[in-house]
């Protein structure tokens, strides 16, 4: 039958991303301006890391059942949800704040100190924001695929990579852009020693992320309960399988690595959009990986035979 | 029922309807107000559903006022089958068929006007009431199919048929060929309840059905030997002294030649005909005859297997009759007709009809049991012995496919027009491709139904009759027990339906029948059949209101009283006079299933697997339901179960489509792989067409694609030659795959 | 104050559905949403030595509410009598309770952009009636009562047979308790 009913679409996947990137894009630029020094990323990544938190509330937003309603979320503590939802508030506040410094006729942004509290509130929300959907997750007890602290790990990982990968592209994007912004308004930031260095460090994480994941599917696929198995089989030659290993691990995370073993910045930038659209794809695929709930006795079969949702009889007696 | 229902505001009213979506019309509460039902709820205080709803119980409201049903008089302009109506008033189509119907009795005689019904959802003593005084003796039901044969079998051993049963002091009780599981909610309830209490269930069915599930031993028989079976468990019986040889010495007659006679049927006999083994044969039938008292439950499947149907239902009797299990405290009862109200026989004026007219009926030279002349003769037995006789509209009827036949070839007469009411006969009837020729080749039809069925669509008027809560039901089973139920309507008709009595009152008032209709509504009518009660209602509403129902005190061993029982020689006869005199074996001889492997070998080359067909699933009833969206999501496909093993063999795998051929023709639905059928058997659903769809010629709602009956046989020597039922089961087919081409074709 | 709990005896269930069509007839659901349906394990075994059970499901009205607990607007609540229901006009419809319900009783409602589930028809047991699905079952395989009541039917049921609750591992501790027969056997 249709499974519009009973569980999350795309644009919860999409959320999921955008949260984890721009989170990460907030944590990374935070680190690099309390510990490295000034201006060690772009404005434009700056700015991107609490853009992409909002973009990815908006898909939340958009993903409700009515939307208009959307303020209601805030209201009960005890839910991730809601944790997540006040989280991302103060990540992009925070977040829009911090990067507001880095342009420089701004009356304030001479302001250090309160920079660097920024930064600091930059990594803590950032931080939440980029491991909320993977707690979330993780904590489904019936839903195979997703219980255990492993996929926290994953989408932790993705997280960063692709918040490094978004830095390195806003970097990218600023340098080849940089003749159209008036010299001395924008902190000029292509020499700095933290982007850099970032095409490296991606590529160990992606490193990380090819044999985590390998890793977290052999786990399932030899885990607990059928329904792990049979959710894992689904990665292996099942329906998610083709987009897994050729769009995530083959385009999104070994090409990606390949990549940024390059020195020039244009292959590190197309290195960086193929690492994010692997991020975009996996959080596509585990969120579709959910529907995998524990069936309860004879309920495979019983859902089996309902209609899919475009049958005639249907559409005439409506 | 909706939520947050004021179940006491100002000006409702709570009405005491029913149930009418099967006949066993199941108390409903219906909360009326300004004539609408607002909500029902199943009464709690009904003796038979305490409450209960099925799923078609529950649909009530959706059904009222569902977007397809037929509310007004329609009659067709341009082609047959064109979909092409004009609205007319009841008045204009009453006056324009009766003159139709008037013409065609002076050009062809009466007996070329025929009826054709369904299941008992209709106030049918009013149709044969119609027929009698209009002179035709051409009416008909799915009746043979459906408890009928078994009725008048049984009568015509035991003076009356046994179908009460008294469960309560039960130790046993087969379900043969009956799955209350999916058909008798209320039976069903009450088995399970006795079951908890160490009442033993043996359910005899080649599918492992809701029931079979819930029994102390299945028997998954071959579709269609029941016959052998029974003879065999007679064999049994007899040859191990399990019989009642107090009540058999006493009470019946003809033991020693049924000895001799069923001594050939060994268990050993049965094994490769029945496909069980001797010991399971054995081992049930202690399991009845040791078990008493018990009961023998009526299933439709005997009475659906052509040709072998009589002498199965005889030797099922026969069992019932030397284990002592009639009559008696917790076994099958005999209760005879109703002495105190009127019961439907008497409504039906048959008095009126002709012996002229009589003797025409179609069918009564071949099928003699339930025509004139076999009812006529267990009608004069049981007038004897019970002071009335069982209702001829259902047992005395025409044999429908000789009808169709009639149509088509003017054969024995010309037949020129068909009333239909509550039936739709290209699902129902056997052998569809010539039921639908015949109702495209027959001079004049009216239909009056609920929607806008196959059959419908051909005719040249369509009536809207009174569904569900729009009509007062008296539930009497078939009119022939002893006991009624009674309930109101919650509402008027809505829009302009009618009841059926109406149609059928208003007819004959046309055709000069006047006086003979006293009863201006039905609630007339029935106020004058319960009047002897004696409750002094001044109104069936009221009798409704304060009784409901009414049950006469239990009575056992009847025939102790009465010296004997209500046959010719006042026992019971197991060597059955009634039978013998009408031309037929006294005694149940064997015969095989209408196709089979040993009989037709050849035949069996070509159609390998065993169908059965006809049996009732949830949440379905015959032919109706398709166009009800929320039970219809709950099974929107047609499915026929097939075993693993076969499945592999034909490389069909679940949910695939495939073509079923019989030597009639073929029809498509999707395999429901399991291991609920022996390997080599084929279960096909009933009913289905796909209202969803244009109603118009060829196609007729897809009514021939997934149609069972496009393979079941109605040819004269596959009918029983007792009561003329045809085979639904116990046939032979060919499965293979539907291409995917022509998946969405027809035939 | 009571305690409401559920108990389903699959001997005597036959899977026929009317607690499945009397619920959405009741709380008039779109066609393609089903509170409470009844499945069918097996037939198991081989033929013809074979087993089948229908196991109605619904909401489990759990103790511990994964559900409630996952919902960021505070419409999914559990009453005191353990009855858990959704207030309708504070939910938006974010399917958070529908993928943290480990037993697939929360459905969105597409039409109407929240989120719906069974309640126990605590309309009906607010008015002192039974559940409509209770009502519905010719065969009294749903009973309904309250766990504080000792006379009341499904604690003497509870107590005086073994009963099962669904993915009792999880620790949601359901308000439903389903007594199998003998037969049984689970896939």
């Amino acid at each position: 039958m249709s499974r519009k009913h009973d569980e999350w679409g795309w644009m919860l996947a999409v959320d999921f991303f955008f949260a984890g990137m721009g989170g990460a894009m907030l944590v990374i630029a935070g680190i690099a301006d309390l510990f490295l020094g000034n201006a060690q990323t772009s404005v434009l990544g700056n700015f991107a890391g609490a853009i992409f938190i909002a973009i990815g509330a908006g898909f939340l937003i958009l993903e409700l059942g009515r939307p208009l309603q959307a303020f209601r979320v805030f209201m009960n503590p005890k839910a991730i949800l809601t944790f997540g939802a006040w989280n991302m508030t103060f990540a992009i506040i925070a977040g829009l704040l911090f990067a507001s410094f880095g342009i420089t006729i701004l009356p304030w942004s001479g302001f250090i100190l309160v920079r660097k509290f920024l930064a600091a509130f930059c990594i803590i929300f950032g931080l939440i924001v980029a491991t909320y959907p993977g707690v979330l997750l993780a904590r489904h007890k019936a839903r195979p695929f997703w219980n255990g602290p492993g996929i926290m790990v994953l989408f932790f990982l993705s997280s960063f990579i692709t918040g490094m990968a978004g830095h390195i592209l806003s970097g990218y994007v600023i340098g080849e852009s940089s003749w159209f912004i008036a010299e001395g308004y924008i902190v000029n930031s292509l020499s700095s020693l933290v982007l850099q260095d970032l095409p490296h460090l991606t590529a160990i994480l992606l490193l990380f992320q090819l044999i985590f994941w390998a890793g977290y599917i052999w786990i399932k696929r030899s885990g607990g309960t059928d329904r792990e198995a049979e959710a894992a089989q689904r990665w292996i030659n099942g329906d998610l399988s083709a987009s897994f290993k050729l769009g995530f691990i083959l385009l999104g995370t070994i090409v990606p690595i390949v990549l940024m073993l390059f020195t020039t910045p244009v292959i590190h930038s197309v290195g960086a959009c193929l690492a994010i659209l692997g991020g975009m794809i996996m959080r596509y695929l585990v969120v579709r990986a959910g529907e995998d709930r524990t069936w309860l006795p004879g309920e495979q079969k019983y859902r089996s035979r309902l209609p899919v949702g475009n049958e005639e009889f249907l559409k005439v007696w409506k | 029922m909706k939520r947050n229902f004021d179940f006491e505001q100002e000006g409702i009213q709570v009405k005491k309807s029913c149930c009418y979506f099967c006949h066993q019309n199941c108390g409903v509460l219906a909360y009326v107000k300004d004539d609408k039902v607002l909500a029902i709820e199943g009464d709690p205080d009904f003796p038979t559903n305490t409450g209960g709803l099925c799923c078609r119980g529950n649909i009530a409201l959706l059904h009222l006022d569902h977007p397809d049903r037929v509310n007004y008089p329609l009659r067709r302009v341009g082609k047959r089958g064109e979909g092409k109506w004009e609205t007319i008033s009841w008045d204009q189509a009453l006056d324009e068929i009766a003159a139709k119907l008037g013409q065609i009795r002076e050009e062809y005689g009466a007996e070329a006007v025929a009826t054709a019904g369904g299941t008992q959802r209709t106030d049918d003593w009013a149709r044969r009431r119609f027929m009698n005084l209009f002179g035709s003796p051409n009416g008909f039901h799915n009746s043979h199919l459906c408890w009928i044969p078994t009725f008048m079998i049984e009568t015509a051993v035991c003076g009356w048929s046994p179908f009460e049963i008294d469960l309560s002091y039960s130790r046993c009780i087969v379900l043969w060929g009956q799955n209350p599981g999916a058909s008798n909610m209320p039976e069903m309830h009450h088995l399970s309840e006795l079951r908890q209490k160490g009442l033993k269930i043996i359910t005899i069915d080649p599918r492992f059905t809701e029931t079979a599930a819930k029994s102390d031993l299945w028997l998954p028989l071959r579709p269609g030997s029941d016959l052998a079976l029974a003879l065999a468990w007679l064999h049994v019986i007899i040859y191990e002294g399990l019989y009642d040889p107090v009540f058999v010495e006493n009470y019946c007659e003809g033991f020693g030649e049924l000895a001799n006679h069923v001594e050939q049927y060994t268990p050993e006999w049965a094994e490769p005909l029945t496909w069980l083994s001797a010991d399971l044969i054995r081992e049930s039938a202690r399991m009845y005859a040791m078990n008493k008292p018990g009961n023998i439950q009526w299933g439709v499947a005997m009475d659906q297997q052509g040709r072998a149907s009589g002498a199965a239902i005889h030797a099922r009797t026969l069992i019932r009759a030397i284990t002592g299990n009639l009559d008696a405290p917790g076994s099958d009862l005999l209760t005879g007709p109703s002495l105190e109200f009127i019961t439907d026989e008497e409504m039906e004026a048959n008095e009126y009809l002709s012996e002229e007219q009589k003797a025409k009926q179609i069918g009564a030279d071949k099928f003699k049991l339930l025509t004139w002349p076999g009812y006529s003769k267990i009608a004069e037995m049981s007038k004897k012995y019970w002071g009335k006789v069982p209702t001829a509209e259902w047992m005395c009827e025409a044999h429908p496919p000789s009808v169709f036949r009639a149509i088509l070839s003017g054969d024995p007469y010309p037949v020129k027009a068909l009333l239909v009411s509550a039936t739709n006969p290209v699902n129902s009837y056997g052998e569809s491709k010539l039921v639908l020729d015949a109702l495209r080749e027959v001079d004049f039809m009216v239909t009056c139904d609920y929607w806008m069925t196959p059959t419908a669509a051909l005719s040249d008027y369509v009536l809207p009759i009174a569904g569900a809560l729009e009509r007062p039901t008296i539930t009497s089973s078939y009119g022939c027990s002893d006991f009624l139920l009674a309930s109101q309507r919650a509402i008027k008709p809505m829009y302009e339906r009618r009841n059926d009595y109406n149609f059928w009152r208003d007819l004959g008032i046309r055709l000069g029948q006047k006086d003979m209709w006293p009863w201006e509504t039905v609630e007339d009518a029935y106020l004058h059949k319960i009047e002897p009660l004696g409750y002094g209602s001044d109104s069936y509403d009221e009798f409704v209101e304060y009784w409901r129902f009414h049950f006469p005190e239990r009575q056992y061993q009847k025939y102790l009283d009465k010296g004997g029982f209500g046959t010719p020689s006042g026992k019971i006869e197991l060597y059955s006079s009634v039978l013998k005199d009408l031309g037929y074996s006294p005694l149940p001889e064997y015969v095989g299933p209408v196709e089979n492997e040993i009989d037709h070998p050849e035949l069996a080359e070509e159609y390998p697997l065993v169908l059965s067909t006809g049996n009732g699933f949830m949440p379905f009833h015959h032919s109706e339901h398709f166009q009800i969206p929320d039970v219809r999501f709950l099974n929107s496909e047609p499915y026929f179960q097939i075993n693993p093993e076969t499945a592999e063999e034909y490389g069909i795998e679940e949910g695939d489509w495939v073509w079923i051929e019989t030597q009639r023709g073929r029809m498509k639905q999707k395999a429901d792989v399991t291991q609920a059928v022996a390997p080599r058997v084929i279960i096909t659903q009933r009913g289905w067409w796909f209202p969803e769809r244009k109603m118009k010629e060829p196609d007729l709602a897809g009514c021939l694609e997934s149609n069972t009956n496009v393979l079941t046989s109605t040819r004269d020597e596959d009918c029983c030659p007792l009561s003329g039922t045809w085979a639904n089961r116990g046939l032979l087919c060919k499965i293979y795959k539907v291409d995917s081409t022509e998946q969405k074709e027809g035939n | 104050m009571a305690r409401y709990a559920m108990v389903i005896d699959t001997r005597r269930c036959i899977g026929c559905q009317s607690c499945t069509v009397a619920c959405k007839v009741h709380n008039e659901l779109p066609v393609d949403m089903i509170y409470n349906p009844v499945t069918t394990v097996g037939p198991t075994g081989v033929f013809p030595n074979l087993h089948m059970v229908h196991i109605p499901l619904l909401c489990m009205h759990c103790e511990n509410t994964p559900c409630v607990d996952a919902c960021p607007t505070g419409a999914s609540l559990r009453r005191e009598d353990g009855i858990v229901w959704i207030n309708e006009k504070k939910c938006v419809g974010c399917k958070a309770c529908v993928m943290a319900c480990p037993y697939g009783a929360r459905i969105s409602n597409q039409e109407k952009g929240i989120v719906q589930k069974c309640d126990f028809c605590l309309d009906r047991v607010d008015m002192g009636k039974i559940p409509r699905c209770v009502q519905s079952c010719h065969q009294k395989a749903r009973i309904f009562g309250d766990l504080d009541d000792p006379n009341s039917e499904v604690v003497k049921l509870i107590n005086s047979h073994h009963t099962v609750r669904l993915l009792d591992e999880l620790g949601s501790k359901p308000s439903v308790f389903y007594i199998y027969g003998l037969e049984a056997q689970m896939r």
